[in-house]
């Protein structure tokens, strides 16, 4: 059977820690707690094991027991600071289903769980286009005209554009957000200071937008509807802390221009 | 303008906003126009509501987000993906942004009033535009939650195979 194959190739220690790793990365890229739950469950029973998951803030704690014999082992892992990625979660879980249906034992899996976390993510190019196009297009969603569109367009390229030089350096994520939201509600600010579009407020409104860390609020509310407590108050104080520095640099930006906005 | 176009237009700019967003997430690439095709169908479905029916936002976006998360379970198990992956970036361009704009304006705005009446009329502002944001991101979340709740079998085996 499976269950002795999987033993005698990998120790319960070391199979311990890949499902504490696995659970990190899925909670690194954006995988709700259900998900991972089910994920994990799904393997383990290949081996006659349960599995017991502890979210902490910045840890996660794995207990495994053998339901054979009752003998348990616990592995503690840093959760894995890493942007949001829906393709790992998606290649994660199909991970999960090739374990389940014996298509590959855990120690082939762990294999194919390092060349997952390993690969490239899309071209930053490519998403910067898509974002500053995103932007401008709440803008109009927003009743925007097309000067806006473009005043955002530009603020939305520069902000990108620092946070893609900032996070490259490993500056501090807090800092990062306030620095991109103070540069894009400068940039923002054009439509007031020069007379350049009629729904220049919604233009300045917009230009922040694109920092808003929607994924981690939506995540804490179906974190929340699962019973998972700890974690949805932990990714929610995250994106709180996100928010603010956004609207600090909102203000900023418009301070410094002396805008009347307010 | 007419209304047919006004529609299209808001479906029109939905579906490139959540193409943006997606991107953001780094998704599958294939699941991009899924993303984009619910974020539109979403969108519109709100506007309609707001225009046609006089609902209030909270509502429609509550409806709004329903279907995202009905499309997303339809389409999950074609696209061998989590529902998540097309259905939380199509939700984004429902994000109530100017609320929140307008929230922290007023917010600024009673900090620096210089009157009980200037303060009490930004404070006013403040929370009424704070709580309409807060009732449509909680709505918009709760309205994609339900179907991935209602059919999790479906939504947990859809990377299957």
């Amino acid at each position: 059977m499976t269950t002795a194959t999987i033993t005698s190739n990998i120790t319960t220690a070391s199979i311990c820690r890949f499902f504490a790793e696995y659970a990190s990365y899925m909670l690194g890229c954006g995988a709700t707690c259900i998900r991972i739950d089910r994920n994990m469950e799904r393997m383990a029973r290949t081996i006659d094991a349960t599995i017991d998951m502890t979210i902490l803030p910045s840890h996660i704690l794995i207990t495994m027991t053998d339901n054979h014999t009752g003998e348990t082992s616990h592995h503690s892992s840093s959760i894995a600071r890493i942007p949001v990625n829906y393709d790992m979660n998606t290649r994660l879980s199909k991970l999960s289903w090739l374990v389940a249906e014996h298509r590959l034992d855990l120690s082939e899996a762990a294999g194919v769980f390092r060349h997952i976390i390993h690969s490239k993510p899309m071209n930053p190019w490519a998403v910067m286009g898509l974002v500053v196009l995103a932007n401008a297009s709440f803008c109009r969603l927003f009743g925007g005209d097309f000067n806006a569109m473009g005043i955002v367009s530009f603020a939305t390229l520069i902000g990108y554009s620092l946070k893609n030089i900032l996070l490259g350096r490993h500056t501090d994520i807090k800092l990062t957000f306030l620095a991109c939201s103070f540069i894009s509600a400068t940039i923002g600010c054009a439509g007031h200071l020069f007379g350049l579009s009629s729904t220049a407020d919604i233009a300045l409104g917009t230009s922040v937008l694109y920092l808003i860390p929607g994924i981690p609020y939506i995540n804490s509310v179906s974190d929340l509807l699962d019973g998972h407590y700890l974690c949805s108050f932990s990714r929610f104080a995250h994106a709180t802390v996100l928010t603010a520095c956004i609207a600090l640099g909102l203000t900023g930006g418009i301070l410094l221009m002396r805008l009347n906005v307010f | 303008m007419h209304i047919f176009q006004e529609i299209i237009q808001d479906a029109f700019f939905a579906a490139i906003a959540a193409i943006g967003f997606a991107a953001i997430s780094n998704p599958p690439r294939a699941t991009i126009k899924y993303s984009a095709i619910i974020a539109a169908v979403g969108h519109a479905t709100r506007f309609c509501l707001m225009r046609f029916a006089a609902l209030n936002i909270v509502v429609s976006s509550l409806a709004g987000a329903f279907f995202i998360g009905i499309l997303a379970i339809i389409i999950s198990p074609k696209a061998k993906c989590p529902p998540e992956t097309f259905a939380f970036p199509a939700l984004l361009p429902m994000i109530p942004g100017i609320y929140a704009y307008r929230t922290i304006q007023a917010f600024v705005m009673s900090m620096a009033a210089s009157g009980e009446a200037d303060f009490n009329h930004y404070f006013y502002l403040c929370e009424s535009n704070g709580i309409t944001c807060a009732f449509v991101i909680l709505a918009m979340v709760l309205g994609q939650m339900i179907p991935i709740l209602m059919f999790k079998n479906r939504a947990f085996s859809s990377t299957r195979g």
